[in-house]
């Protein structure tokens, strides 16, 4: 029995680089963000214990139920357009044509620099009130919206801009495509089914478990989307709160309403609230989850 | 097995995203009071040479031709004390005050610092340094007029040198006046003359507003036509039926096409070069006076400055003669004296005085003031007329910023963009406004 741990301490070694980055870098503030959700700290000053008073008024203030509401809209659309559209260009590009290198590389960029602030202020411009949007539009004759400063539009303008930069989840699609057996489709045509009956019936289910992960993925990267709306609407989630994400209120209440306290209290909840939320749909996997191994691991 | 993959990959995004969340507020477990202990790092230059070579860090926002102009000031007092190395830590305004709060939180902010009219968010938590000590001795205020000096001190204690004085106005594209034929107001005019020529603008230009919307920077002005502050101490001293009145007029003003719509409203950005004037959106806009530099540089137009139109009941126009912004020392520095020094430097010294010119605001030395105006050009010369204008005609107090500002700013923009989207009518607007802002301000003084 002691012999086999002989020799661990070598491993530890080797893996102290990264410990130390995960105690320091992330444990050792993780858990002090835990403590400085019970306070109330400016910043500038030392905290103050204040038990639950920031969980409290939280759901009294009318910023953080905007932001709430605002997020999750953006999830509830962005998420599925995303995985649908990374879907699309997945199964398009996983044919053999001519130059498919180039399509998959120029379908990927987006996704490289979509999460950019020069892509954010580039997308303010196209959809500003004078942008190349309204330009095209006013050459059809159409009176174009201020996309990026209306309150009904502004949201969904970048909705389209998350939307845009399918191209990780398409990528991961992507591998799970070829990873299905072509014997699996041949078979299928020998039996004499159709094209959708080989996509619901082999690919959907073969694929299921990195759609899985996509969309797990997708939703946690879209409850902390924060770039978009902090160019776009200058830091201030406007027209009318309409873009103030969960983490940009976060941010604004840290730094700009020196509530530093306020802000930690947001982040832990948001973190519980995306643990309760990845567990249901682990939960809910089984039904519909398909692992060839029979999830045996 | 791949399934146990995937929890762990989830798993550890989460503990990351945590950790994006919370390690923000995390910079530094030591509270700010000790802060000023902390030797800093970048003081560790001594060398054996016998002077102390100093080196103090200075942090401003602006856009180039500050940074240029600040930064040549740098050097010209580097060359006349060897012994002290000035680093700038220079930015636009996005950011700027929100990196400065982390300096703070984490005890290593610059030595020396501008700020804006939130100079009292700041004192108030005890990381400004006083002055006083060296005030007569080492910075000289002699100079200074009285009000600029008022507006640093705070409970009974200076905090800073005043960098410019200002004051906020109209800037009119003259330009589109002539392109619409409509001639100039009169200096008198009324705010029933201000509607019509906003809507005789409106309506001979195409596509073009009379006027931007007046943001919460027009309310303060408002309310001193009305005899009134907006606070006293950060006690709220008008009443809901004026922001009602203000909010009011202005949607009245859009609906009747004077003032630019919502979405455009909306759409305007903070620089100059943005700006709705600058862009031909609207041919009147409200900005403060030091500004003006920036926007006519920045367009092919000919502009102006003007002032308010009075309220004809007090015969007030509400502006004020108001500090641009402020250079002080961090509470918390090492070497105060020295930071007093170059406080001293910075607006008293001529030459100091006249490469920085009006970018700041009109000088507050007299003796800058006199030599820069010699010196002026065209577009500093307009500035100063106007800056004597205001003199001439308001007796406007200065009121600084409300505590809170940034959440109250946010709060007052929120407001009037819902009350223009039609999202509220102008009296809930203003109930609600009012009621929010009493909770945001009793935050804030109650401590």
């Amino acid at each position: 029995m002691l012999k086999r741990y002989r020799g661990a301490w070598i491993g530890y070694l080797f893996l102290t680089p990264w410990l130390i980055g995960f105690f320091g870098l992330i444990l050792g503030p993780m858990i002090y963000s835990l403590y400085l959700s019970f306070t109330d700290y400016s910043l500038l000053e030392a905290p103050k214990w204040i038990g639950l008073k920031n969980f409290e008024t939280m759901f009294q203030d009318r910023n953080y139920i905007d932001s709430v509401k605002v997020t999750l809209t953006f999830v509830l659309w962005a998420v599925p357009l995303e995985l649908i559209a990374a879907l699309a260009v997945a199964l398009l590009l996983n044919k053999g044509i001519r130059g498919i290198g180039i399509y998959r590389t120029m379908y990927y960029i987006p996704s490289l620099l979509g999460g950019s602030v020069a892509i954010a202020l580039l997308w303010k411009n196209i959809f500003g009130v004078d942008g190349l949007i309204n330009q095209v539009l006013a050459y059809f004759g159409i009176a174009g919206k201020g996309w990026v400063s209306h309150p009904d539009y502004a949201l969904y303008t970048l909705i389209i801009l998350s939307t845009w930069q399918f191209g990780s989840a398409m990528v991961i699609f992507l591998a799970g495509l070829k990873q299905i057996p072509s014997e699996l489709y041949e078979a299928a045509e020998v039996d004499g089914a159709n094209r959708f009956q080989k996509f619901w019936r082999i690919t959907m289910p073969l694929l299921s478990p990195v759609l899985f992960f996509n969309l797990i993925m997708k939703i946690i990267n879209s409850m902390q989307v924060f770039t978009s709306s902090y160019i776009v609407s200058e830091g201030t989630g406007g027209p009318i709160n309409s873009t103030l994400f969960y983490t940009l209120y976060l941010y604004l209440k840290g730094f700009s309403h020196f509530e530093m306290g306020y802000a930690s209290a947001m982040a832990w909840l948001l973190l519980i609230f995306l643990a309760i939320l990845t567990g249901i749909l682990f939960l809910t996997s089984k039904y519909w989850v398909y692992y060839e191994d029979g999830g045996r691991s | 097995m791949r399934r146990r993959f995937l929890s762990v990959l989830v798993i550890l995004m989460m503990a990351f995203l945590a950790a994006c969340g919370g390690g923000n507020s995390n910079t530094n477990n030591t509270p700010p009071s000790s802060a000023g202990n902390n030797p800093s790092a970048n003081t560790d230059g001594a060398n054996n040479s016998g002077v102390e070579q100093i080196e103090l860090r200075m942090a401003w926002w602006g856009g180039q031709e500050r940074h240029d102009r600040t930064l040549k000031v740098i050097e010209l007092y580097e060359k006349e004390n060897p012994h002290i190395k000035i680093i700038p830590e220079y930015s636009g305004f996005d950011g700027y005050f929100d990196k400065l709060t982390t300096q703070f939180a984490a005890g290593n902010a610059p030595d020396i610092i501008q700020y804006g009219g939130n100079l009292n968010d700041f004192v108030a938590r005890g990381v400004v340094l006083p002055l006083d000590d060296y005030v007569g001795e080492i910075i000289d205020l002699s100079k200074h007029s009285q009000s600029m000096i008022d507006a640093a001190t705070i409970d009974g204690k200076f905090y800073g040198v005043t960098l410019g004085t200002n004051a906020f106005g109209l800037i009119l594209n003259k330009t589109l006046f002539e392109e619409a034929g409509i001639p100039l107001p009169s200096k008198d005019w009324t705010w029933d003359d201000f509607r019509e020529i906003t809507k005789q603008l409106s309506d001979q230009l195409n596509g073009i507003y009379g006027t931007a919307v007046w943001t919460e920077d027009g309310f303060g002005i408002f309310l001193d036509q009305r005899n009134k502050v907006v606070h006293i101490n950060g006690e709220i001293a008008f009443d809901e039926e004026d922001v009602r009145d203000y909010f009011q007029l202005w949607k009245e003003l859009q609906d009747i096409g004077a003032a630019a719509n919502a979405e455009l409203q909306a759409s305007a950005a903070q620089t100059p070069e943005q700006s709705l004037i600058v862009q031909r959106k609207v041919a009147m806009e409200l900005i403060a006076s030091n500004q003006f530099g920036a926007y006519q540089n920045a367009t092919e137009d000919e502009l102006m400055l003007f002032i308010a139109p009075i309220n004809p009941e007090t015969g007030r126009n509400g502006i004020s003669l108001r500090p641009s912004q402020f250079l002080a020392g961090y509470a918390g520095t090492e070497h105060p004296e020295e930071v007093a020094k170059f406080l001293n430097f910075f607006v008293n010294n001529i030459d100091a005085g006249l490469i920085l010119g009006n970018d700041r605001g009109a000088p507050v030395n007299t003796d800058v003031l006199k030599a820069l105006i010699e010196d002026a050009n065209e577009i500093d010369q307009e500035v100063f007329s106007f800056i004597d204008w205001v003199a001439e005609t308001s007796d406007a107090p200065y009121v600084p910023n409300l505590p809170g500002y940034n959440e109250t700013t946010a709060l007052f923009r929120r407001t009037m963009e819902a009350i223009a989207f039609e999202r509220m009518a102008p009296e809930q607007g203003a109930a609600d406004y009012y009621k929010q802002l009493l909770e945001i301000t009793a935050k804030y003084t109650e401590e």
